[in-house]
């Protein structure tokens, strides 16, 4: 057990009957790191962050959290993590009150400290309806960030969050994210899934799992350059140009040879290049029609490579 | 497994349960509704005691005898009579539903009578409703009885009497038999349905996560979120007895304690028989259905409660004997009724306990099962 990680998964296979949902993934976090899960659905996150929080038993493996090997039946691990899941699990006929309080109590945290804690928690959110307020009443985003404060109640050193963006508008996922960013700022460890793939580039490392396995695993910055060795540009269509001469301008650009691969990214197209030489001569004789920059690959463009890369 | 069962824990979520019985209108409609409307309805509504049968008499004597042959009739109180029009219409009005049955006699009937022959007179009964031809069948032997004594004036001597005395309901009031029994019905419904409904809310809310992340034990879940159904279980206990004693004036001759040990056993049952529910059913509808099903249809049907289990089929005379309700009934009965103590009651005793204990071990396994990693 090396005492730096929060995390240390070992071999870790669960299989629900004869399906397998994780199948020997490894990998550990260190201690006061983002760490995101990347993946489509259903290629394991929800079930690997499960695990990780005692709520499953894995078929093979060792996992160890917060120090403590997983064992069945001991609850060190739970009493040490915070758990939000991808299901909005607080009470909607009950007060955001009578949550906070009953998710206290399961936890055994006297009445003096969960007075205490609620309100820091509440000056942390910057949560300023009442307590009294039913927590159907709230607005998703309000929701969510309610059951960050359920799950940090006991001030866990990690905590686990699944999908905690999902269904909520872009400027509260904005503010949920300068959360786990203080979160983390304060010594937490958060390991958080999701599926947007902008959100991902704010971990400090990311692990990609497809199908069960984990396919790439490193920081963003890492896996754009290991991903993309080549150069790539981004192409933006000069305005008043019409479709044919967009079309017939980059069949002129594979026909040259110098890109590997031209992919649509939005209106726009991304050149990954293959010969710069080539290149070079070719992207003067687009200009009339294309406006030209390198540009760095997005996360979009590394999960697609790397996908494709496991199917090929 | 160290065993650190936490009060505190366990206190917090029968509090909340209570704040959710409180705030769903179905759960508090289930709980103090259901009980009521089934008083009602069975204590006032239905009423198996059959009086004031309509009876059309076609009287072709007209004499002194067929007279007092239909007095009988209308005096028993049973009856409500009619004259017929005439004989050709009697087939018309009973499928009008006027009448319920008929009463025919013959001319020469006084005749017969008078020369010491044997008087004949024909009843008409209504065979589509079987529970009411039966129920007159059984009163035409009083009646018949109760002619001869009439027509043969206070001098006839009766050889042999046979003297019937019902023991326990001595007027055999259809009410003493039904109020006792609804315990049953109601035991069964409320905490089959709630049981399940609670655990199944908690899966589908993914609130059975949030407890499951937290270091909650299952047993803590368990007996926090029955607790206040075991209080509403009790408190319908206590509404039947009180209503049947007071509205209902049925006879409480038993042992008070011995009634309330039965009830909470067979509370047991119930509560357990719920929980395999949950366990089954993760969604409250589906909760709902199977409820019904292993709970409701057997306390109505299966029970003994309106229809007696010695009339049914002998396969159904076994397969009710793994019915919880079946032996609670005759428990409730005898206990209410009768002042059968606990050696009378040994059999039904023993046979709800092996049942609760076997439901309550599969309850706590596969609830465990379900619940621990």
């Amino acid at each position: 057990m090396n005492p730096d990680f929060a995390v240390q998964v070992e071999g870790l296979t669960i299989q629900f009957g004869s399906f397998t949902a994780v199948d020997d993934i490894s990998f550990s976090v260190k201690k006061g790191e983002i760490f995101g899960f990347l993946g489509a659905n259903g290629a394991g996150k929800t079930t690997t962050i499960r695990t990780l929080c005692g709520l499953l038993t894995p078929t093979k493996g060792h996992v160890t959290v917060a120090g403590h090997e997983y064992k069945e039946g001991d609850l060190s691990i739970k009493k040490r993590v915070g758990y939000m899941s991808q299901k909005f699990t607080l009470y909607n006929d009950l007060s955001v009150k009578e949550n906070l309080v009953f998710a206290a109590n399961l936890r055994k945290i006297s009445k003096s400290t969960h007075e205490k804690r609620i309100k820091e928690l509440f000056a942390f959110l910057g949560f300023t309806h009442s307590d009294t307020t039913l927590v159907r009443d709230l607005p998703v985003g309000l929701k969510q960030e309610l059951a960050l404060a359920a799950a940090t109640l006991h001030n866990p050193e990690i905590i686990f969050l699944d999908e905690p963006t999902a269904g909520v508008s872009p400027a509260a996922r904005e503010r949920f994210w300068a959360l786990i960013r203080q979160l983390s700022a304060a010594g937490k460890t958060v390991f958080v899934t999701t599926h947007y793939l902008d959100e991902s580039e704010q971990c400090d490392r990311i692990a990609l799992m497809r199908t069960g396995k984990i396919i790439a695993l490193d920081s963003p910055a890492e896996l754009k350059k290991k991903t993309f060795p080549e150069s790539l540009y981004e192409l933006e269509p000069m305005s008043g140009q019409s479709q044919s001469a967009i079309l017939s301008q980059l069949e002129k650009i594979k026909q040259s040879g110098a890109a590997l691969e031209i992919q649509p990214y939005g209106m726009r197209y991304h050149v990954i290049v293959k010969d710069s030489r080539q290149w070079d001569l070719v992207k003067e004789q687009i200009k009339p029609t294309f406006s030209y920059k390198p540009t760095l690959p997005s996360m979009e463009d590394v999960f697609i490579r790397l996908v494709e890369g496991v199917d090929r | 497994m160290t065993f650190d069962f936490s009060v505190t824990r366990t206190l917090s979520m029968a509090k909340k349960e209570v704040r959710h019985i409180l705030q769903d209108p179905f759960t508090l409609a289930v709980a103090l509704g259901f009980p009521l409307l089934l008083l009602t309805f069975f204590g006032y509504v239905i009423d198996f005691n059959v009086k004031n049968i309509r009876l059309l008499a076609v009287d072709s004597d007209h004499s002194r005898a067929s007279r007092q042959l239909m007095e009988v009739f209308e005096s028993s109180q049973y009856f409500k009579l009619t004259a017929a029009p005439s004989s050709g219409q009697i087939v018309h009005l009973l499928d009008e539903e006027k009448a319920k049955a008929v009463l025919m006699i013959e001319p020469g009937f006084g005749k017969d009578w008078a020369r010491n022959r044997t008087a004949k007179a024909q009843v008409i009964l209504d065979g589509a409703d079987n529970s009411i031809a039966g129920t007159i069948l059984t009163y035409l032997s009083g009646i018949q009885a109760a002619a001869l004594k009439k027509l043969s004036g206070e001098e006839f001597r009766q050889t042999i009497t046979l003297k019937t005395r019902f023991l326990y309901n001595p007027e055999l009031n259809s009410q003493w038999f039904v109020i006792p029994g609804l315990t049953v019905v109601i035991i069964g419904i409320i905490s089959i349905l709630l049981t399940a409904l609670t655990v199944a809310r908690e899966w589908e809310n993914g609130s059975m996560e949030l407890l499951l992340s937290t270091p909650v034990r299952p047993l803590e879940i368990i007996i926090g979120k029955l607790a206040p159904y075991i209080l509403i279980g009790l408190g319908a206990v206590v509404t039947v007895y009180l209503a049947a004693r007071g509205l209902f004036q049925v006879p409480f001759k038993g042992n008070h304690l011995l009634y309330l040990v039965a009830c909470a056993l067979f509370l047991g049952t119930t509560l357990a028989q719920g929980l395999v529910i949950s366990v089954v059913a993760r969604q409250q509808a589906l909760a709902i259905q199977l409820a019904n099903i292993t709970g409701m249809l057997p306390s109505l049907l299966l029970s003994g409660f309106i229809f007696p289990i010695e009339s049914m089929p002998r396969f159904f005379q076994i397969f009710t004997s793994i019915l919880p309700a079946k032996w609670f009934m005759v428990i409730i009965r005898g206990i209410f009724l009768k002042g059968a103590g606990l050696l009378d009651l040994k059999t039904p005793f023993i046979a709800l306990f092996i049942i609760n204990v076997v439901l309550i071990f599969i309850a706590a396994k596969s609830f465990k099962k379900d619940l621990e990693p």
